[in-house]
């Protein structure tokens, strides 16, 4: 190219960027007809009934004597998958995770000792839950020397809020605060109560494994014979409150975990001296959690309420169903 | 001739640098700092056209935490209702505690609030009080708080045990200030002047009598915004606590008590804030061994509850074109 074609070409582009300004606008998109197919005819009356019928969200026939009919809404926008739920609690012992918002959940189960439990929660704005739940670990006996019976159903509600894992920082643990209060509960012509302040971490390690260490502070209350008796008044150190539990989660298979937790309860002995009326007892768990569906989980396993006292005869083999449902956590959030 | 001169130099020579400490250490605070303005809160649209989304889209600023006044006030034409209750505290009792208020102008709102305090039983049993509460025309300027005032007249409460009468009344002056330190961070902390009255009336083993004593009661709380719907909230305040035993002789006393929460507001929706909270009340500030943090039982609770509000004068426009911008 010469030296007098370059000077040339912006020239040429300016002219014909002009002339193409110059030329009418094209007419406005032809309107969709049912069927599909591309017609219409452009004219200035048709733009102005598209613009008319894109106020009212209808379509205009090709025949003008047939009826406008609705637009087709755009397909919803696809909701985003549910995030997976972390579990609340090991077997017994509590997690340092939370449910997400909205989120419900629901765990029931049954023990060849006859024991019945069920656990039913919220996830609240994802930093807390509420649940209200049944337990089969508190148990009472007359004497020292009577076997333990669980007490149940033994009613209370459970507060847990905290900060979920890595929230704050990498590898920074869920942090949970939690307390379960029960409701009087009246049995033997004794009249117990029981309340359990704790806070636990829970970390993963890896992919498939996952750790949880706490402590709870406990406290209960037994009155009979119109003489009350509770822990904090019988024990003289605060030391005597306070217990350790901890947990572990190995996911060997994709929808399959093994657990294995320590946690502890209290135990009534009505005729008891009084520093033995009420005692912490530890128990320990271990068992198998299925995800058969991303919404329903059954766990099998093995409980021993006294580990304390080696007894395995008093060992029980529990079953459990655990649902999770989102169905509130969408109508919260409108999606 | 140079000691002379570097003399009278000295003490400006330090004062640039107090000076210059000064305001790097002012420039640091500001930098990690977020602006303490008041978010902007657009009125509910008072539209005879205005559809029920645009009435109820919020946001709507509250004026208490849990049971904590805040220095902000609910603003014009809004109604809020709330309440909270446990069944944990008392068996087989609802405990429960509520606040009406009706904002008026940007500044003020009338209330009726069931104000903390501990009664005779034992029980969080808030006593009840009408008042106003203003939030003062302060310019929005950055660590300048947020303040508000209150003065609620108490309504007596009275409960009867057999034959013994008792009733209980407070009456408070409240000043509260708020500071928004960062955007996920407000501070709040005031003191409430609260005189109150114990009357005795029909105990055998006493004459009757009335109790006055005037309390000077710190309140404090803390906000933290976990996310667009959720802030965790902290507060603790002293109380009154009244204090008498049946039959026993022994002389009623007005006394402080102490009552913490920590818990969260969830906003479910725009005008709807669900509340869950753990709560832990000192019945006395000379409580006994074996009383105080360790008694989980009977002085630990968790409390539900929920703030609705209602902007009155979106609705009145839309339905009978009343109160209209």
């Amino acid at each position: 190219m010469t030296k007098h074609e370059w000077t040339r070409m912006p020239l040429t582009i300016c002219v014909a960027a002009a002339v193409a300004n110059a030329q009418p606008a094209p007419d406005p998109a032809p309107p969709v007809p049912n069927d599909g197919s591309a017609a219409g005819s452009g004219s200035a009356s048709a733009a102005s009934a598209v613009d008319s019928a894109a106020d009212h969200d209808e379509l205009v026939p090709d025949n003008p004597m047939d009826e406008p009919v609705a637009k087709p809404k755009p397909p919803a926008k696809p909701r985003k998958p549910d995030p997976p739920v972390a579990m609340p609690t090991v077997i017994a012992a509590p997690t340092g995770w939370l449910l997400p918002a909205g989120v419900l959940y629901s765990r029931t189960g049954v023990d060849t000792g006859g024991g019945f439990i069920t656990d039913n929660r919220v996830g609240l704005g994802d930093v807390a839950e509420f649940g209200v739940s049944s337990t089969d670990q508190i148990r009472a006996q007359g004497m020292s020397t009577d076997s333990p019976k669980a007490i149940q159903p033994y009613v209370g509600a459970t507060f847990r809020m905290g900060v979920g894992e890595n929230r704050l920082f990498d590898h920074q643990p869920g942090l949970v605060l939690g307390f379960f209060k029960s409701f009087d509960r009246s049995q033997d012509d004794a009249t117990t109560r029981v309340a359990e302040l704790t806070l636990v971490a829970s970390e993963h390690v890896g992919d498939r494994v996952a750790l949880h260490v706490g402590g709870s502070f406990w406290d209960a209350s037994l009155t009979e014979n119109s003489t009350a008796f509770s822990l904090h008044d019988e024990r003289s150190g605060i030391g005597e409150q306070i217990r350790p539990f901890g947990g572990i989660q190995v996911r060997p298979l994709d929808k399959a975990e093994i657990l294995v937790d320590v946690s502890w309860a209290p135990q009534f002995c009505y005729q008891c001296t009084n520093d033995r009326r009420i005692e912490l007892r530890p128990q320990l768990s271990w068992g198998v959690r299925y995800e058969v569906a991303p919404w329903m989980r059954l766990e099998s396993g093995v409980r021993v309420p006294d580990i304390a006292s080696a007894n395995l005869l008093d060992a029980q083999i529990y079953g459990q169903v655990t649902f999770t449902s989102f169905v509130l956590a969408h109508a919260v959030h409108g999606d | 001739m140079e000691a002379s001169r570097d003399k009278p130099q000295q003490p400006t020579m330090q004062l640039r640098v107090w000076l210059r400490r000064l305001v790097g250490l002012a420039l640091a605070f500001t930098a990690g700092t977020a602006t303490a303005d008041d978010p902007t809160t657009p009125p509910a649209k008072r539209d005879p056209d205005a559809s029920f989304a645009q009435m109820f889209g919020g946001p709507f600023p509250s004026s208490r935490l849990f049971t904590m006044p805040t220095a902000d006030v609910i603003g014009a034409y809004m109604l809020s209702l709330s309440g909270d209750g446990s069944l944990l505290q008392d068996p087989g009792r609802l405990t429960s505690a509520a606040v009406v208020a009706i904002g008026f102008g940007d500044l003020a709102q009338l209330e009726y609030r069931e104000t903390g305090a501990i009664s005779v039983t034992g029980v969080d049993a808030p006593l009840p009080a009408l008042g106003v509460q203003l939030k003062l025309p302060l310019p929005r300027w950055r660590y300048l708080p947020a303040i508000g005032i209150a003065v609620r007249v108490g309504v007596e409460r009275d409960e009867t045990f057999g034959t013994t009468k008792v009733g209980e009344k407070v009456t408070d002056f409240y000043l509260v200030a708020r500071e928004r330190i960062t955007s996920w961070l407000v501070l709040h902390g005031g003191a409430r002047v609260s005189p109150a009255t114990l009357a005795i009336t029909g105990d055998s083993a006493l004459p009757d009598t009335t109790l006055h004593r005037t309390l000077a009661l710190p309140t404090a709380g803390i906000e933290l915004v976990m996310n667009r719907d959720a802030v965790i909230v902290g507060e603790a305040a002293a109380v009154p606590q009244f204090r008498w035993m049946v039959n026993t002789g022994d002389p009623p006393e007005i006394m402080y008590g102490l009552q913490a929460r920590l818990g969260l507001r969830w906003r479910l929706a725009p005008s709807v804030v669900f509340d869950a909270s753990l709560g832990y009340q000192l019945e006395s500030s000379d409580a006994m061994a074996g009383d105080g943090l360790r008694d989980l039982v009977s002085q630990w609770d968790i409390r539900l509850g929920a703030e609705v509000f209602v902007p009155w004068g979106a609705l009145a426009c839309r339905t009978v074109h009343a109160f209209c911008d």
